[in-house]
């Protein structure tokens, strides 16, 4: 199932690469003559309101949302590796402080906090600050859950019996932490990360609908999923699902691979 | 006597989480670009005085500890300040929206969790292998709408209003949950032994599962709690709820820190009692956190 799961994601992204490298294509090229335009042989799945190749955004769209995701997870699990660590191999006086800093985080819903902190930085900037504000909000935003993970792994691999003869020996802590601890944390790390992925995901399709996520002429899943609130376009055209039916498509894939790794 | 310590402690945590939301809100408030903007002051209509006396309240709350300070001080009196958006009470704003969202919320729990019990209890206790995968399915692409998408095409399509799109979302969520716990608590040695004398479904998930799952599925609840707030706040901006998470959405886009802070605050202080209150929940059955944790 896995297996299946893995193709049919990395077939859907080689589809989303030659989508978007289609010659004579362009995320952001606009024709206002053939807004809402139909499927056609050029627009093979039309165009929106700017006239713009919806083929081509929701293939961009799609790369962008999940090299960004995937970046926003490495930078939150590794952000939450660190803290883990620390609260529990550091001096005791800093666990404490470290934990509360994560739960004032968990204190508060998560699409709640992430709105909160998305709006208070400028909305009205270049799309590549933007979209690099978005993810790094995620990542600054998305470590404190794993970080209680990781802590609890780390407390226990404390207590280990490999532990305390290495110390016992006289390793240094930077060979035990990098030789011993962290291929015994990756089983634990591995997973937080592929759980984040399509969680963050979804957050920034989440702020983009309500106008936070990644700013135009840049296609993001949540600027696409806003085409959604055309009434008109609704009852017109099907292929205003495209981008819906493929973020559904991407996730479930997604979670397939993640829960039978 | 160690009772009421022990619930002393957890007052103590919850109100230092809040303070530290407090603070962090505040922080982020005053650095947002357009905090010092205030259309009143550009305003010839308003008199010199009156500008100036803008400026000054402006100047005197220009630090992040000066406005705490301030913001402390009004709470301490019991008012919540003025919201810079609507030039009203904090307070009058948020009572008559604490209504609507209690009840969005509690109605929209209500649904996830009947959806959710009557798909995953039949589902776990009757086998079904493919009626399990394809509701397990149905959930992950159900979670994989997000909630604002949900939200706009029911609106335009008239299929539901916001408490059915949170409480789809949040039943797929806990239907994924509930299914993982029960299917484990089915096939424990006593309750196999159970079916195999012929005792009746019902009394089993009465009798025997309901009790024993107790502390996970009360702890459940208020994590599904937490999500339905995450949740409300999109749902009411799209289908315009006037609720707080809408207010929360406006006051965050329009930089009204009293309102913001209000609210937050709000959320924290329920976050942080729901999860002083699931804590021992989950501590007085063993494994019932691992449980949680791998379902």
């Amino acid at each position: 199932m896995r297996r299946t799961a893995l193709v049919l994601l990395l077939a859907l992204l080689a589809a989303a690469v030659l989508a978007a490298l289609r010659p004579g294509s362009s995320y952001a090229a606009q024709d206002r003559e053939q807004s809402w335009a139909p499927a056609s042989r050029t627009h093979p799945a039309g165009t929106d309101a700017l006239g713009r190749d919806r083929l081509t955004r929701v293939a961009v769209a799609a790369l962008l949302g999940l090299a960004g995701a995937a970046s926003a997870a490495a930078g939150a699990t590794g952000i939450a590796a660190g803290v883990g660590v620390l609260a529990a191999f550091g001096p005791k006086i800093l666990a404490g402080p470290l934990l509360l800093v994560c739960d004032s985080f968990l204190a508060l819903p998560w699409l709640f906090l992430l709105m909160m902190v998305r709006a208070g930085l400028p909305l009205q900037t270049a799309p590549l600050v933007s979209a690099a504000a978005t993810f790094l909000i995620l990542a600054l935003l998305g470590w404190p859950a794993c970080a209680r993970a990781v802590h609890a792994g780390a407390s226990a691999m404390r207590r280990a019996d490999w532990m305390i003869q290495g110390r016992a020996a006289g390793l240094r802590a930077t060979q035990l932490m990098g030789r011993h601890l962290l291929p015994r944390m990756l089983p634990l790390l591995i997973p937080q990360l592929l759980i984040s992925v399509p969680v963050f995901l979804i957050a920034e399709a989440n702020l983009g609908t309500l106008g936070l996520g990644v700013a135009e002429p840049l296609p993001s899943w949540g600027s696409m999923l806003l085409e959604l609130d055309n009434s008109a376009l609704l009852a017109s055209s099907h292929w205003v699902y495209l981008p819906v039916a493929l973020l559904i498509a991407f996730l479930v894939l997604l979670e397939l691979c993640v829960t039978e790794a | 006597m160690r009772s009421l310590g022990g619930a002393l402690l957890v007052l103590g945590r919850v109100a230092l989480l809040v303070a530290l939301v407090a603070m962090g809100t505040l922080a982020l408030v005053r650095f947002a670009p357009g905090y010092f903007a205030d259309a009143r002051e550009m305003d010839a209509q308003h008199a010199e005085g009156a500008r100036a006396a803008l400026a000054a309240r402006r100047a005197s709350e220009g630090s992040v500890a000066a406005l705490a300070g301030s913001v402390a001080a009004g709470w301490l009196h019991g008012e919540l300040g003025v919201s810079r958006q609507y030039d009203v009470p904090v307070w009058e704003l948020i009572r008559p929206r604490l209504r609507v969202t209690f009840s969005l919320l509690t109605r929209a729990l209500g649904f996830a969790w009947l959806a959710a019990a009557a798909l995953a209890v039949p589902l776990s206790g009757l086998g079904g292998r493919r009626g399990a995968a394809a509701v397990t399915l149905g959930s992950a692409m159900l979670l994989s709408v997000p909630i604002g998408a949900l939200a706009t095409l029911f609106l335009l399509t008239g299929m539901g209003g916001p408490v059915l799109a949170v409480g789809l979302v949040l039943a797929a969520r806990d239907f994924k949950f509930l299914y993982s716990l029960l299917r484990r608590e089915w096939r424990t040695p006593h309750l196999l032994y159970a079916r195999a004398q012929g005792v009746g479904s019902v009394r089993l998930v009465l009798g025997y599962l309901l009790p024993a799952l107790a502390p996970q599925l009360l702890a459940l609840l208020l994590m599904s709690l937490v999500a339905a707030l995450s949740l409300a706040v999109p749902a009411e901006v799209i289908f315009d709820v006037p609720g707080l998470g809408q207010l929360a959405w406006s006051a965050a886009i329009n930089r009204d820190a009293p309102v913001l802070l209000a609210v937050s605050l709000l959320m924290a202080a329920a976050v942080g009692l729901m999860g002083a209150c699931s804590r021992p929940a989950i501590r007085s059955s063993s494994g019932s956190a691992a449980d949680l944790e791998a379902a």
